[in-house]
């Protein structure tokens, strides 16, 4: 699981979803949950929260530029791959801090990634976790 | 009911601090007192028990008054009915296991009780060896007997699993558990170790700065709540198994083995046994309807 720590930047509810943007080291985060401030005391403005997402659910483009629907996109490059036959571990050193991805071995051999390799982390909005 | 309002101002190596509680546990019910080493766990143990002294208060368990500083009433450590399981129990060294568990009956108290603790907790092997001669998971059997011996309305533990190791700790829990139906006792667990608390206690009272802070269901506590994923269950961790660069852990979740993939930075912490919860969130599962006609039902493997 990755981890990180930031503060509440921003709330945005419809019916019972809501929209979360959580700001990480100046890096503005997305994540949409199930929970509203009024039913979720820990959505607050400012609100220290940690946002949590699994390592199989990291996309991985190479270089900056992605025209993708992926609302997280961190850009930074791999610092170190452990290769398996069919699925590889990369660690991606990004603004948030390090980030864990799992992808296919095949994905890493088409995108020809390498430690020092500039790349862009994506995950979708729909698998942040929150946590208090 | 169990009835527990004192306070005491404690003195340590930092300083004073307030030992201040109010609270009531149902009768039986299993009950963990759970904090940070220094929070006034064994303070409040001892207090209950009688072996330390509280300023003021009132201690009443299941309608007896055992302490109340107004009416001048405070029954000595014996008058209580407590039973007291500690980390390191001292046991008898010169006597016998059954000697041990004799010496706490009370006078003219029938001994069929120390006949039915040694099948209940399996001493019949071990009743003629001296301590001596115990492994610690073994002497900490004998001292969960010898505390209930006489029957007492509540069994206080002071983390008597700590010196345990993984496999005699699960075997000591399960005869608690068991004793603690058998004899409907009223149990209060002191212990700092999650899957104890979540494998044996309906309560949790969480001891800070010597008070409590919170009171309720274990599993509220340990995150079910604080984690938005509203897909959660929790389990036990059956299996680990390594498979290219991920692991794949098998989970019991209500009869049921569900796996997931977990990283290796997750899998450093686990040993097969603990409780899991299982968090993900719903926006990912899919879902089928089930064929009425089990012959029609057709569900996908993986």
């Amino acid at each position: 699981m990755n981890i990180l720590h930031g503060h509440i930047d921003s709330l945005t509810s419809s019916g019972s979803l809501t929209l979360v943007h959580v700001n990480v080291r100046q890096t503005r985060l997305s994540a949409i949950v199930i929970d509203r401030p009024d039913t979720a005391p820990y959505l607050k403005l400012g609100n220290s929260v940690t946002v949590l997402f699994k390592e199989t659910e990291v996309v991985v483009g190479r270089g900056t530029e992605h025209f993708v629907s992926l609302q997280n996109k961190l850009p930074g490059s791999v610092e170190s791959i452990a290769k398996g036959e069919l699925l590889s571990r990369l660690v991606l050193a990004t603004a948030v801090g390090k980030v864990v991805s799992v992808i296919t071995t095949n994905a890493l051999r088409q995108l020809a990634l390498e430690p020092g390799s500039a790349i862009t982390a994506m995950i979708k909005t729909n698998e942040m976790m929150l946590s208090e | 009911m169990i009835e527990l309002a004192f306070h005491k101002t404690l003195h340590s190596a930092d300083g004073t601090m307030p030992l201040r509680v109010d609270l009531r546990i149902k009768q039986g019910s299993f009950a963990c007192l759970y904090g940070k080493s220094g929070a006034g766990k064994t303070s409040f143990a001892r207090i209950v028990a009688g072996l330390l002294a509280a300023e003021a208060g009132r201690i009443r368990v299941n309608g007896a008054t055992w302490y109340d500083s107004e009416a001048g009433i405070e029954l000595r450590p014996q008058q209580r009915s407590v039973g007291f399981v500690f980390q390191d129990y001292a046991l008898f060294p010169n006597m016998t296991v059954e000697e041990n568990l004799s010496f706490a009956l009370r006078r003219g108290q029938d001994a069929g009780i120390v006949r039915d603790l040694i099948e209940l907790i399996e001493l019949g092997g071990l009743r003629d060896r001296r301590p001596a001669m115990l492994s610690g998971g073994q002497r900490q059997r004998v001292a969960l007997a010898r505390a209930l011996v006489q029957t007492p309305a509540l069994l206080l533990l002071d983390e008597p699993l700590a010196a345990l190791d993984a496999a005699m700790r699960a075997r000591l829990q399960q005869y608690i558990l068991r004793v603690h139906r058998e004899y409907r006792l009223s149990t209060i667990l002191i212990s700092h170790d999650v899957s104890d608390i979540l494998k044996m206690a309906d309560t949790l009272l969480h001891l800070e700065h010597g008070g409590i802070v919170w009171q309720g269901p274990p599993a509220k506590y340990f995150g079910r709540s604080s984690l938005s994923g509203k897909f959660q269950f929790s389990g036990e961790l059956i299996a680990i198994e390594a498979q290219d660069v991920v692991f794949i852990l098998s989970i019991l979740i209500g009869g049921n083995v569900v796996k997931v993939v977990a990283d290796e930075s997750e899998v450093k912490a686990l040993r097969i046994g603990d409780r899991l919860l299982v968090a993900s969130k719903a926006f990912n599962p899919i879902i089928r309807k089930i064929d009425v006609n089990p012959d029609d039902e057709r569900i996908p493997r993986s």
